[in-house]
């Protein structure tokens, strides 16, 4: 079943394109960031897609974004230069990082895609006036893609549209209760597949693929040692040989904090009152992007209890704390959550990332990292 | 015989007058009962500045790159942040030269590092918010910090939403500076700041505009000194002074008189984003060839306020005084100030969309008379180094010869200053075929 | 007329003769540490292989990083401008010139005069030049021209990063330990650097007719990468390591010196107090 998420992932453009076929009033919307409000879109019979990287060196962006851009953001350009995006509708971006700014602004002008807009996503995230400010750039949004579809957005439609991320989210958040169990039964790599498909494809699809895997869950045994139970922690990352080659050598990711991970998912909407401001409320109380992560009154980040209290409930021995290259928001982070965990005993170790890694260097880093973690065990 | 008459500036040493005090004021304060505080280039200073009582800011920007002047300062810094603190050294350079000089103890201006008494920042980038959080941090996170958000939108989509939203954080934002250090916010100061905020910018916008004509009566590298004051404290009543009654004047007075920058100037380039501080010399290389470098969205616009008029040209943003108004009260003056910078620093276009900065920078590079352009692909700051080379394309499709080379605008440890003097001997002599002045 | 150019990069040192624009005689040597008596022994040692005396030489033009050390050159010119008057010479159809050496790589666009129009470089952390292929042949403990020939067999793609030298040549060393084919890795490295390389020409644009010079054209393995990566034709001369010197020979030839005289821009006259543009 798991199989099934990973070869979503996989083949995400063929799937694009099929939707297409088989939804002929709806269409495919490429985002950049997990701050695009995709009930919106939803609403209005739109299939968002997370516009990703294919892991190559991208040759083609570097005419339009020189090289001091994060990788990912260059990939994602150097996709849609290929013509591998073809089949967008529309592209999209939530106010967010430089580096995704970056290629959204120059897919406008490079790749020619019939529709875009960008959603001003207050950085402001703590306060009220935030809230208030992102309720009318929905109110915005939701008329720009009124006109763009040519069908008035109902309340009915944005219920449907808060209920099929809502439900995700749900569902998402119980199979991730799971990997709480001392032998999870399933790999941090599986659980990390089935987040990267629900930003690659329907999620009405996705959830019922989801609560099947549910109800397997239970009886589901992995034939293999948990080992080490780690956490990992960063911005976007499918870099599936890196998770499967740490979970090779002794460990298991129980829990993330990662926006391809839980922080894509892990707040709901609350369904009550106006429904724009509903979702208006949830992008902004969620775990936030550092980015976004600044508290009036105080240097703390909102993020770190968060990411602390995650650690303590999945007892999360060690962090593998990934950095993607040029990544100016995790970076400026870093230093600090490393210390705020370690203050906290919770080992950490640090991963420069590209969109290739050298899995071998890395083994040999991990290895150690594990080793430290069981020597520590031993003496408990 | 030189093409043009040439001399140097009257007002230069007034404008260095003015920036040693800020420096020196910021560290002197408390002794004389002022008070301090951290916020950026693009700080609202006329509210805390409306704080009774003595009060200094330190501009965050300036600071690093006042430390980039100084290479050896620059990179013992920059070590201290990423070995002592543990970044990475990628991340803005002016911002780890700061993180370094708070982690060493130590003023860039002499003595210990001087703390703050409040943070009063601004977030447009990824990195503002957190780069005083970060510093707040390392100097023990005693230091009580507020930022606000200016990410609303580019200037031509700026309504009342928009600066309800920003006014709004400040109402919270003097409320926090009123509690954290028991002093008021005088609404006559706070008024005051904000006529002189306009000025500073309009001003400073104006002087800019005089660089249309040929020959250009300044020089980038000049204008780096000279538009650092507004950097500092724009709402200061003597910088604003300075740039209306001083500086604005006497540019005037060389245009009239065509009194030149460069005195063989030939050849007029655009720049793009900061330069790589520690190199300026590189600047005077140009003017070997007569080359002369007159115009760069980001000289205009770190501090300066324009607008772009009916026509589709980009003009000067008008004081208040040419607007015709006269402000009110606190809300008024609160109103106006975010109107002005959400509406005029053209600086934050770009934030939005590699259109808009395209637009911009080509309008600049056609109004100022710009013959070629040499972008400094700036490692150092992803905020203004956004779209550069987007812009690249945009300007070689409108008949401008381009040249990139990559620096870093205060780590000197990335810029190969042998490699791109060749680059811009190859350009200048290949691509613009220009020899040197006799 | 009997005119030299001298190229002197980062590891070698190339020296080109001509008289009466034919080609008279030409050297090549490793530069070492002491580059300036480096070039000074080639050119002697090229000027008796073509049966010259120094005193009849009119005119001697250097380029390359190192060129302004050669202190008896009459002049210097920027080393993209000696590759654009060498490609000329050779291919007068040539539009796009792209120049891998020992330690830069770079892609330049020519117009059909041969002047520089249009430059860019492989900037930081890239590895893109001929010393990551020398470092990656030593990895795999063979020599570069095994390594050209090996990697044409391979029919395997493995994404490699060319962004970073650092983080390329670990890849290369986890592929070796995780038992992959030398030839795919030799594929893989000289892939990693063509896409890199053709990123950088990009910047320019591919125009046709492109070439390629400098001592990477000669690695077979890489030309066919490079080829695939750009899916379009290449030229690639005979001595593809000598067009940079042979470019400062032309431009001798043509009497190129640095003098101090007035110029004007290139396609606008400046008019006191206006402006056509």
């Amino acid at each position: 079943m798991i199989e099934e998420f990973k070869q979503w992932y996989d083949d995400r453009h063929s799937y694009a394109k099929e939707w297409k076929k088989n939804n002929l009033d709806g269409k495919v919307v490429g985002y950049f960031c997990t701050y695009v409000p995709e009930e919106i879109l939803y609403a209005a019979n739109c299939l968002p897609v997370r516009i990703i990287g294919g892991h190559e060196p991208p040759t083609l962006a570097t005419p339009h974004m020189f090289d001091m851009w994060c990788p990912f953001s260059r990939d994602c350009l150097s996709q849609g230069l290929a013509g591998n995006y073809d089949y967008l509708d529309g592209i999209m971006i939530a106010q967010c990082c430089l580096h995704a700014r970056q290629a959204f602004g120059a897919w406008q002008l490079q790749v020619p895609t019939p529709w875009s807009y960008y959603v001003c996503m207050p950085n402001a995230v703590t306060t009220s006036h935030a809230k208030k400010f992102l309720l009318g750039e929905l109110a915005e949004f939701k008329k720009a893609v009124e006109a763009w579809v040519g069908k008035k957005i109902t309340d009915a439609d944005l219920d449907r549209g808060i209920d099929i991320m809502n439900t995700n989210r749900h569902l998402m958040k119980k199979v991730y209760e799971s990997r709480k169990e001392d032998n999870p039964p399933l790999t941090g790599t599986e659980a990390m597949t089935l987040v990267w498909a629900s930003q690659l494809m329907d999620k009405r699809e996705h959830n019922v693929l989801v609560e099947e895997l549910l109800r397997d869950l239970p009886n589901r045994e992995l034939d293999r040692e948990p080992g080490i139970r780690l956490m990992i922690v960063g911005s976007e990352n499918d870099d599936r040989p890196f998770m499967e080659l740490v979970e090779s050598i002794g460990a298991t990711f129980v829990i993330d904090d990662h926006c391809t991970g839980s922080r894509y998912f892990w707040d709901e909407i609350a369904t009550t009152g106006d429904r724009l401001q509903a979702i208006a409320d949830r992008y902004c109380d969620r775990v936030p992007c550092p980015t976004k992560d600044f508290q009036q009154e105080t240097w703390e980040r909102k993020r770190f209890p968060h990411i602390l209290t995650l650690a303590k409930e999945y007892r999360v021995q060690g962090v593998i704390l990934v950095q993607q290259k040029f990544c100016d928001p995790h970076e400026c982070d870093i230093p600090s959550l490393k210390r705020y965990l370690e203050g906290n005993e919770i080992p950490c170790y640090v991963l420069e990332f590209e969109v290739t890694v050298p899995v071998g260097q890395f083994r040999i880093r991990i290895e150690a990292f594990i080793e430290q973690l069981r020597a520590d065990e031993l003496f408990d | 015989m030189a093409k043009y008459k040439t001399k140097g500036l009257d007002c230069w040493k007034r404008a260095k007058e003015l920036r040693n005090r800020y420096y020196k004021d910021y560290k002197e304060s408390p002794s004389r009962g002022g008070l301090r505080w951290e916020g950026g280039a693009w700080s609202f200073d006329a509210i805390p500045q409306a704080l009774e009582g003595e009060v200094h800011g330190l501009s965050e920007e300036p600071y690093g790159a006042s430390i980039a002047h100084n290479p050896e300062l620059q990179v013992r810094y920059q070590e201290a942040a990423e070995g002592k603190w543990g970044c990475a050294r990628d991340l803005c350079s002016y911002m780890r030269a700061y993180w370094g000089s708070v982690a060493l103890n130590e003023y860039a201006y002499g003595g210990p590092w001087p703390h703050a008494d409040f943070i009063f920042q601004n977030q447009i980038c990824c990195c503002h918010s957190k780069w005083l959080q970060v510093a707040d941090e390392i100097d023990g996170g005693t230091t009580p910090y507020f930022c606000f958000d200016v990410g609303v939108g580019p200037y031509d989509k700026i309504g009342d939403r928009q600066i309800e939203y920003v006014v709004a954080q400040l109402y919270d934002g003097i409320a926090f500076i009123e509690r954290v250090t028991g002093r008021k916010i005088i609404e006559e100061k706070l008024i005051q700041n904000v006529y002189n905020t306009y000025r500073s910018n309009c001003y400073w916008a104006k002087t800019c505009e005089l660089n249309q004509a040929i020959p250009a009566p300044l020089d980038e590298k000049t204008m780096f000194s000279l538009y650092v004051l507004g950097s500092l404290e724009k709402s200061n009543q003597a910088i604003a002074d300075f740039y209306e009654k001083e500086l604005y004047p006497e540019v005037k007075d060389r245009v009239a008189n065509k009194i030149a920058a460069v005195a063989d100037e030939r050849c007029r380039v655009l720049g793009d984003s900061q330069p790589p501080w520690g190199f300026l010399r590189i600047y005077r290389y140009l003017e070997q060839y007569g080359i002369v470098s007159v115009a760069n969205l980001y000289t205009f616009s770190l501090i300066g306020w324009m607008k772009v008029d009916e026509k589709g040209h980009l003009v000067p943003y008008p004081t208040l005084e040419e607007q015709g108004i006269t402000i009110k009260d606190r809300d008024h003056a609160l109103r106006l100030l975010v109107e002005g910078e959400l509406k005029g620093k053209l600086m934050w276009a770009p934030f939005y969309g590699a259109n808009y900065k395209n637009d911009l920078v080509t309008k600049i590079a056609k109004q100022w008379r710009c013959d070629a352009a040499i972008i400094h692909l700036n490692r150092g700051c992803e905020g203004t180094a956004q779209h550069q080379m987007q812009l690249k394309i945009a300007l070689q499709e409108m008949g401008v010869p381009v040249m990139t080379f990559e620096g870093n605008m205060a780590d000197e440890r990335e810029f190969d200053e042998g490699r791109v003097l060749r680059l811009i001997e190859l350009f200048v002599t290949e691509t613009l075929g220009l020899k040197k002045v006799a | 007329m009997i005119v030299a150019g001298i190229d002197i990069g980062g590891k070698n040192v190339h020296v080109v003769i001509l008289k009466d624009g034919a080609l008279a005689a030409q050297g090549a040597a490793a530069t070492g540490i002491q580059k300036a008596e480096a070039a000074e022994r080639l050119y002697e040692e090229t000027l008796r292989k073509a049966g010259l005396k120094r005193g009849e030489v009119g005119r001697v033009v250097a380029t390359g990083s190192a060129g302004k050390r050669v202190a008896f050159a009459d002049a210097c010119i920027a080393d993209a401008a000696a590759d654009a008057r060498g490609v000329h010479r050779l291919f007068p159809s040539a539009r796009t010139v792209i120049d891998i050496g020992a330690e830069e790589g770079r892609a330049i666009k020519i117009s059909p005069e041969g002047k520089v129009l249009d430059f860019a470089i492989n900037e930081k952390c890239a590895a893109g030049t001929g010393t990551f292929v020398e470092a990656m042949a030593i990895a795999l403990e063979i020599s570069v021209e095994e390594m050209a020939a090996i990697s044409l067999k391979s029919n395997t793609s493995i994404p490699m990063n060319a962004q970073c030298a650092v983080f390329g040549e670990s890849e290369v060393v986890s592929l070796i330990h995780q038992n992959v084919e030398k030839q795919d890795i030799a594929k893989a490295v000289h892939d990693a650097i063509a896409g890199r390389i053709a990123s950088v020409a990009r910047i320019v644009g591919l125009e046709k007719d492109i070439a390629v010079i400098g001592g990477m054209a000669k690695n077979d393995g890489f030309i066919d990468s490079l080829r695939k990566e750009m899916a379009m034709d290449i030229i690639v001369p005979n001595d593809p390591d000598f067009v940079g010197a042979l470019g400062a020979a032309e431009a001798a030839a043509k009497g190129v010196l640095e003098e101090k005289i007035a110029a004007k821009v290139v396609g606008q006259e400046i008019v006191e107090g206006e402006k056509t543009s």
